[in-house]
């Protein structure tokens, strides 16, 4: 700051002016918010969000570019207001960071927003404001072009493109919960939160749904204390054959391991198919408690776990975390056009301008689950988000390019 | 699980210890301060070794938790601190990287991981490495711009400062900001595949914008020439609130609802 003594609203505007300003609008924001009685703000739907925010782009480069020497929008396009800016969106971000967002909570702070922050009157407001700094501060770049401003404009204009498309294109956001069971077809979509059915424009029938786990686990449980009980390297031990787990005491070696098995006659269990079996293990403990040998189940449908009592402890074998878990699905739109897909967890599949994403399954039914649940999500400002981020990532591998050179010499 | 990590941390903070001790009693004597050099390259070289075995025997890289981050935090920090004696001839940062890296093996020797070889499937993606790798690039570069920040506020009290080191702190902020940056955008993408959504302010997400806007501020800063003794102060404090990001996410009343609860110890 300088170390001229100005007052208040003195010409040029700097940093006092732009804190002021953003305090300011923080308030009419909150006002706003109270006594609306705590509703947000709702984007308008296609087309008019897109009209709304080509106007704003339209009048922003308008007002930049006629007015670029009047010292109040130098200002409003200066960086002493972006800091400001910056600094009250971290300031709102960090309210997002702290209160738990969603429904719940104190009626006051419902009420001013603070549990729905990032929708709440104040937060547009600063957005608003910011898309002006940053914009107008664009105008001057763009004009005249200049190549050794390619740096900025990718950046600022790259975040100015993600941010604005992000916000207004949130409303035309459609994203649905759709559950399949093996052998059928279903296009009936649910709205996670509303639980509101919706109608999507193709099918999606499922051949078959499988899971592929982890080994089991191995875990010592004190009913008394109702925990489980760690061993020296704190670390839960997997079933493989010929694995060894060690507690206070007791030892525990796996002599035989079926990954998947049904129980067979006297108590000897025999592989059988993936799709029907559950992992057994033989396990020999020796120790204080000593057992000797005998077989262990995670449990399936038509078995319950078994769990060996350690003079009180109780040794039993947990299902290993899915590994992965996918959907063999074939998508047909109304015009009977079909697409065979396998959907999996991080690879979601494209149709018809929808992304299908393997979201879950009847989990009480672990790996033998008939249920698949997929997300269905039509998101079509994405390429313009993606877009700025491009541009954004763009901008930064100048940036550490050039930065290098610069400081360099400066060194 | 654990392939003997003890002796490899004892190891290395006591190549480290034994090199820093060389370096400052060298003084003059270059084949020492070699020796020492090649000590404080081998503390790291053993951690590096040590991540590579662990790694080989986990069959997946190991960036899951915080306690296994620790272990690529407490290898490139010094590597940091040696480059920049190296390019730049400055040599106190050395010592605070490997201060802070033998404090990072310390936490860890003091709370023995619950190490789980289970990667859940949402983290199964090509996305993953690059996105943590990148962070943990830049989480370093910026440890170390704060340190440098916070040695330039005492070199200001102490009426000598050098304008060489407050560009090594603009220079290590400004590379640390750029693979923030990268670090968020791949976050988002990856998101975007694993959740249908590349951004919906879980409390990581929302922490880790909120160090990226902080950082982004003092990029701004520098730029319209503010005083730069609050410019280092700004530094020396900004990694409080990437710390929140980093590790105190887990800790505040929002976490529960967070996504990236994996991340636990
Ligand atoms: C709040 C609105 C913003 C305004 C008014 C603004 C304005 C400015 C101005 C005037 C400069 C100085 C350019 C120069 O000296 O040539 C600058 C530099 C910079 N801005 Fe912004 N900015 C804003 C937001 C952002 C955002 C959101 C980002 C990141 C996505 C960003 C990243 C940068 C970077 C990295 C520089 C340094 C670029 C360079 O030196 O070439 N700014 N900004």
């Amino acid at each position: 700051m300088k170390a001229d003594r100005r007052t208040l609203f003195q010409k040029p505007w700097e940093f006092r002016e732009a804190a002021l300003i953003a305090i300011l609008l923080n308030a009419a924001g909150f006002a706003i918010q109270y006594s609306l009685g705590g509703t947000g703000i709702t984007m308008p739907e296609w087309p008019m969000n897109a009209i709304t925010l080509l106007l704003s782009a339209c009048l922003i480069l308008a007002v930049g570019l006629s007015y670029r020497h009047n010292p109040f929008i130098a200002w409003l396009g200066g960086i002493p207001l972006g800091l400001s800016l910056i600094l009250t969106l971290a300031a709102l971000s960090f309210i997002g960071g702290m209160v738990p967002q969603g429904t719940a909570g104190n009626p006051t702070a419902l009420r001013l927003g603070l549990h729905s922050i990032f929708s709440s009157w104040p937060f547009a407001l600063i957005v608003s404001l910011f898309l002006w700094n940053l914009g107008l501060s664009l105008s001057w770049k763009l004009v005249p072009f200049s190549l050794k401003n390619l740096q900025f404009i990718l950046f600022h204009a790259g975040f100015w493109i993600a941010l604005s498309c992000g916000i207004f294109g949130s409303s035309d956001l459609q994203r649905l919960v759709l559950p399949v069971q093996e052998g059928q077809a279903s296009n009936q979509g649910y709205i996670m939160k509303s639980k509101q059915a919706q109608e999507i424009p193709f099918s999606v029938f499922l051949h078959d749904f499988s899971i592929e786990e982890y080994p089991p686990q191995l875990m010592l449980y004190d009913p008394k204390n109702d925990r489980l009980i760690m061993n020296s390297s704190q670390a839960i031990p997997e079933v493989r054959a010929g694995a060894t787990a060690e507690w206070k005491g007791i030892s525990v070696k796996v002599t035989d391991f079926i990954p998947s098995g049904l129980p067979g006659k006297e108590g000897t269990p025999v592989p059988a198919d993936p799709a029907i079996g559950i992992p057994f293990a033989k396990v020999r403990i020796s120790g204080a408690a000593g057992k000797g040998e005998l077989w262990l189940s995670t449990g399936g449908p038509m078995l319950k776990p078994g769990a060996v009592d350690l003079d009180g402890l109780f040794l039993f074998m947990v299902p290993g975390s899915p590994k992965s878990f996918r959907s063999a699905v074939t998508l047909r739109d109304e015009n009977g056009l079909e697409t065979i897909a396998n959907l999996e967890v991080n690879k979601p599949v494209n149709f018809k301008g929808w992304k299908i994403y393997q979201m879950g399954y009847d989990e009480e039914s672990g790996k033998f689950s008939t249920l698949s649940l997929l997300e269905v999500i039509r998101d079509p400002w994405l390429p313009a988000v993606y877009l700025g981020f491009f541009m954004m990532l763009g901008a930064n591998a100048l940036f550490f390019w050039n930065g290098i050179k610069k400081s360099g010499a400066s060194l | 699980m654990i392939i003997d990590f003890t002796t490899a941390a004892y190891l290395s903070i006591a190549f480290w210890a034994l090199g820093s001790m060389l370096g400052i009693a060298a003084k003059s004597s270059t084949a020492l301060r070699k020796t020492a050099t090649a000590l404080n390259l081998g503390g790291s070289l053993i951690m590096i070794a040590f991540i590579a075995i662990y790694w080989h025997a986990l069959e997946r890289p190991p960036l899951r938790t915080l306690g296994e981050t620790r272990l690529w935090y407490a290898a490139l920090i010094p590597l940091v601190g040696l480059l920049v004696e190296y390019r730049w001839k400055i040599s106190w940062l050395k010592y605070y990287c490997m201060g802070l890296a033998a404090f990072f093996l310390t936490i860890n020797l003091l709370h023995p991981e619950v190490f789980d070889k289970a990667l859940m499937p949402a983290l199964q993606s090509p996305w993953f490495i690059p996105h943590v790798v990148v962070y943990l690039v830049g989480y370093v570069l910026l440890a170390a711009s704060s340190v440098a920040g916070w040695h330039n506020i005492f070199l200001t009290y102490r009426m000598k400062d050098l304008k060489s080191n407050d560009a090594l702190a603009h220079y290590l902020a400004l590379l640390g900001f750029v693979f923030l940056t990268f670090g968020l955008v791949f976050g988002a993408l990856w998101a975007k595949d694993a959740w249908g959504n590349y951004w919906s302010w879980d409390p990581k997400e929302t922490w880790a914008f909120i160090a990226w806007l902080i950082y982004l501020g003092y990029l701004h800063a520098v730029s319209y020439k503010i005083n730069r003794l609050k410019l280092q102060w700004y530094l020396a404090l900004a990694f409080l609130v990437l710390l929140v990001s980093w590790f105190g996410v887990n800790y505040l009343p929002t976490a529960a609802n967070s996504v990236h609860t994996y991340q636990q110890s």
